[in-house]
């Protein structure tokens, strides 16, 4: 009893400076907030002619602040090697036996529904990857699009065809994909302009900086989804 | 005081969203929906943050054929969207630590876990 009436306490202790605050934020949905009056006129207008993409947050991301997303892929990769420590490296010896539990089987609606809808899911996956400059969605939505549809897959197949979807030497070289085509986008503008990451900003050569966007792109669709698919499977432990 | 706190109402909406997750990961003992409080704070930030982009009759910041103005800010969405490539990394490691828990030791529930040293 009295430890409820603590957290009751500390709920309200904990939102009432929050409520405040936020009553004095400048209207919801206002246009005077400085974020849209001092920042962001700038990208948009000029970040559609300028960063070779129509999405403006396409731009933002992958391209006025590249480096800061280069470093945000390699942080999954780093989060799926740390996954990977933790969970295959085993001391041994210091194992507790944990009963296995027989799988349940998975019923013939799901199996039938998943196997149907999976060429669509793909489908859509990849038109949302490769229009991620023209329309909402880019490289991180849908590799994780295509994450979600190998791990529904591996559920409902058994496991041998669930390998098969994503073979284990494909895997090693897929699952650093985004850092990689950061890196090959990166370094060909350090050959070409002479600085890392650099987008050409001319009007004749617009092309070229939407091509190295959807590079980006692809390489962080797969990478993305290939982490994912790692993550899994180690859970799974297999 | 409430009538400003009612034109924000988007806003106190990710406070309370804020407190559910907390009241979650103080009164939950089980570590897996410890973790779910904590994702649920996560969301309540991540929906706060892209409210505070939002403009009144604004379009999606997408131009080309047909865009007219005013447009929504476009930073906060991109600042989110590496907000949440880090939870997913930091809910995978999360959930890898509690099955190393759960294989060492049996169990997830945090008073058990606590009584187990």
């Amino acid at each position: 009893m009295i430890r409820r009436a603590l957290i009751v306490v500390l709920l309200i202790a904990a939102a009432a400076p929050l409520m405040l605050a936020m009553s004095q934020l400048p209207p919801h949905g206002s246009s005077e907030t400085p974020p849209y009056t001092h920042i962001s006129p700038y990208y948009l207008e000029h970040g559609a002619e300028e960063a070779g993409a129509e999405n403006i947050v396409t731009d933002v991301i992958l391209n006025y602040r590249g480096f800061d997303t280069q470093h945000e892929v390699t942080v999954i990769f780093t989060s799926m090697a740390a996954v990977l420590a933790v969970l295959l490296l085993d001391p041994p010896g210091r194992q507790r036996a944990v009963q296995v539990q027989q799988p349940v089987p998975v019923s013939t609606v799901v199996r039938f529904i998943v196997r149907v809808l999976a060429p669509f899911i793909a489908l859509f996956a990849i038109y949302v990857i490769l229009n991620g400059h023209v329309t909402p969605g880019g490289g991180f939505q849908g590799g994780t699009i295509i994450g979600a549809l190998v791990i529904a897959l591996s559920l409902v197949m058994s496991k041998e065809d669930a390998d098969a979807l994503l073979p284990r030497k494909a895997e090693h070289l897929l699952q650093a994909a985004a850092p990689i085509a950061f890196f090959v986008v990166g370094l060909a503008g350090l050959f070409a302009w002479g600085e890392y990451l650099y987008f050409p900003r001319d009007e004749e050569l617009r092309w070229l900086s939407t091509l190295m966007l959807i590079i980006i792109e692809i390489g962080i669709g797969v990478g993305g989804a290939c982490v994912l698919i790692r993550i899994f499977r180690a859970m799974r432990a297999d | 005081m409430l009538e400003a706190l009612w034109q924000n109402l988007d806003y106190a909406a990710s406070v309370v969203l804020f407190c559910i997750g907390l009241y979650t990961v103080i009164t939950k003992s089980n570590l897996i929906k410890k973790f779910m409080g904590l994702n649920i704070m996560e969301t309540s930030v991540f929906a706060f943050i892209v409210a505070l982009g939002v403009v009144d009759g604004g379009d999606a910041p997408i131009m080309g054929a047909g865009a007219e103005p005013p447009f929504i800010n476009p930073l906060p969405q991109a600042l989110i969207l590496t907000g949440i490539v880090v939870a997913v990394s930091t809910t995978a490691l999360a959930l890898s630590l509690i099955i190393r828990i759960w294989k060492q030791t049996g169990t997830i529930e945090a008073d058990e876990l606590r009584e187990l040293e």
